[in-house]
């Protein structure tokens, strides 16, 4: 998994991790086994990913695979990014 | 005097600290920390010197961070969260108060959507205070323009256990017992018209540091004193150009002297007017009331809490350069005796005319 921004300060200064998952949300909880610092900023108290978090799976947006179901291969990146909205 | 001034300026863009030597002539400015994060407050304690910030936040959600060391160094804070069985999550912090000086490890923040935090272990973890939670009204707060954020928390100078929290769109509760039971505290005396027990929005609420129940609110449209023993807000607008506004200070020694900063109620601007900082000497009496002190000044930008060591309250630019300063009203001062105001700015050479209404 790659960090990217705000998300590598949130890790400690953390770049990536590399960890065995099949899926999204398995790779999210191997993140946040690795840096749980990592916990609240990705998710709200009742579990939920928080807005503004994009999860690309190499070149493709995981919400169009399956979102925290996406499956994962081996050699895939996972990047963590902080969503830009607005004008 | 202090020997050294730090200022704690919270933007939309991050956290700045200025510090500053004894004269507050010479300033150095830091930051900023956490951009492009808003922060809605940040808050020094002067029991153990902790500082607390509210970082309000889209990427990776809100927190509160804290630093042990003066801001060389800050640590993220457990969340507060919201208990099961609501459907309500923390969004922003609004507020935060570090506790009385009888309760040393206790600290409160106030959130949105609006609830009141406790943490009793230095501002580490936070847990609601369920007893305002379960307040039946709470079904009646609705947002104002800026959320519905529980932004004010008033602690008693002298007993812990008193203390009143503001809403916007809520009102006022106040609690005697610590925060175990609240009441409404919304009853006011001398206003143009009724108000509902869930009050107009409140807009700050302060408790005097070193004088107890003596209390001063700036409301949507209204300014309001209460002294001890009282039981009702007292109307005291006098001599303000328009009864709007948002940021309000309390002198830090003298019980009947307070300021806040006017503004249109429509436009949010301070036109045709012109803006600055209004004092009052006499809690906003007819008859005497408010007079302008400052002619520079910026929303939001007053804060005399935990300011016990030092003699003046400054007002800080965008741009992070002080613009302002304000010396301490002459306790019994003559309302409308502006020219001896202590007042100055960084940008004129001569004190800035004061004029009252």
């Amino acid at each position: 998994m790659l960090l990217h921004g705000a998300y590598r300060g949130f890790a400690g200064g953390a770049r990536d991790v590399t960890l065995d998952a099949a899926t999204i949300r398995e790779a999210l909880e191997g993140l946040v086994r690795a840096h749980p610092t990592l916990a609240e900023r990705l998710r709200d108290e009742r579990g939920k990913l928080r807005p503004h978090l994009a999860l690309f799976i190499n070149q493709d947006d995981a919400r169009l695979l399956g979102w925290e179901d996406a499956p994962l291969h081996d050699g895939d990146i996972v990047h963590v990014i902080p969503a830009v909205s607005g004008g | 005097m202090a020997k050294k001034v730090t200022l704690l300026v919270g933007t939309k863009k991050g956290l700045y600290i200025l510090r500053g030597d004894a004269g507050r002539g010479s300033w150095a400015c830091e930051g900023p920390a956490f951009a492009p994060a808003e922060i809605h407050h940040a808050a020094y304690d002067a029991r153990d010197g902790s500082m607390f910030a509210a970082v309000n936040q889209t990427w990776g959600g809100s927190r509160i961070e804290v630093s042990r060391d003066m801001g060389k160094t800050w640590k993220t804070t457990k969340n507060p969260a919201f208990p099961e069985g609501t459907d309500r999550t923390f969004s922003k912090t609004w507020h935060i108060e570090p506790g009385h000086s009888k309760t040393p490890n206790v600290v409160w923040a106030g959130t949105e959507p609006a609830a009141l935090f406790k943490s009793e272990d230095r501002g580490e973890t936070w847990s609601i205070v369920k007893s305002l939670d379960d307040q039946p009204s709470r079904a009646k707060w609705v947002p104002g323009f800026g959320g519905m954020g529980l932004h004010s928390i008033a602690i008693d100078a002298k007993d812990p256990k008193k203390m009143m929290v503001g809403i916007s769109v809520g009102g006022v509760y106040r609690t005697e017992d610590g925060g175990t039971t609240w009441v409404q505290d919304n009853k006011v005396n001398g206003a143009p018209s009724e108000r509902p027990d869930v009050f107009y929005c409140i807009h700050k609420l302060l408790a005097h540091p070193e004088e107890s129940d003596v209390r001063f609110m700036r409301v949507h449209e209204e300014v309001y004193w209460r002294d001890p023993g009282q039981t009702t807000w007292q109307f005291s607008t006098t001599g303000l150009p328009s009864n709007f506004g948002f940021a309000a200070a309390m002198h830090p020694r003298d019980r009947s002297t307070a300021y806040c900063i006017p503004l249109d109620g429509m436009r949010r601007t301070a036109a045709p007017f012109g803006i600055g900082v209004y004092r009052t000497t006499d809690k906003g009496r007819p008859g005497t009331g408010s007079t302008r002190v400052c002619r520079r000044a910026l929303r939001s930008s007053l804060c005399a809490r935990g300011c016990t060591t030092i003699a003046s309250i400054r007002w800080v630019s965008t741009s992070g350069r002080p613009t302002a300063t304000c010396g301490p009203a002459r306790p019994k001062a003559r309302a409308g005796a502006a020219s001896r105001s202590t007042c100055r700015t960084s940008r004129r050479s001569t004190p800035p005319r004061s004029s009252s209404q």
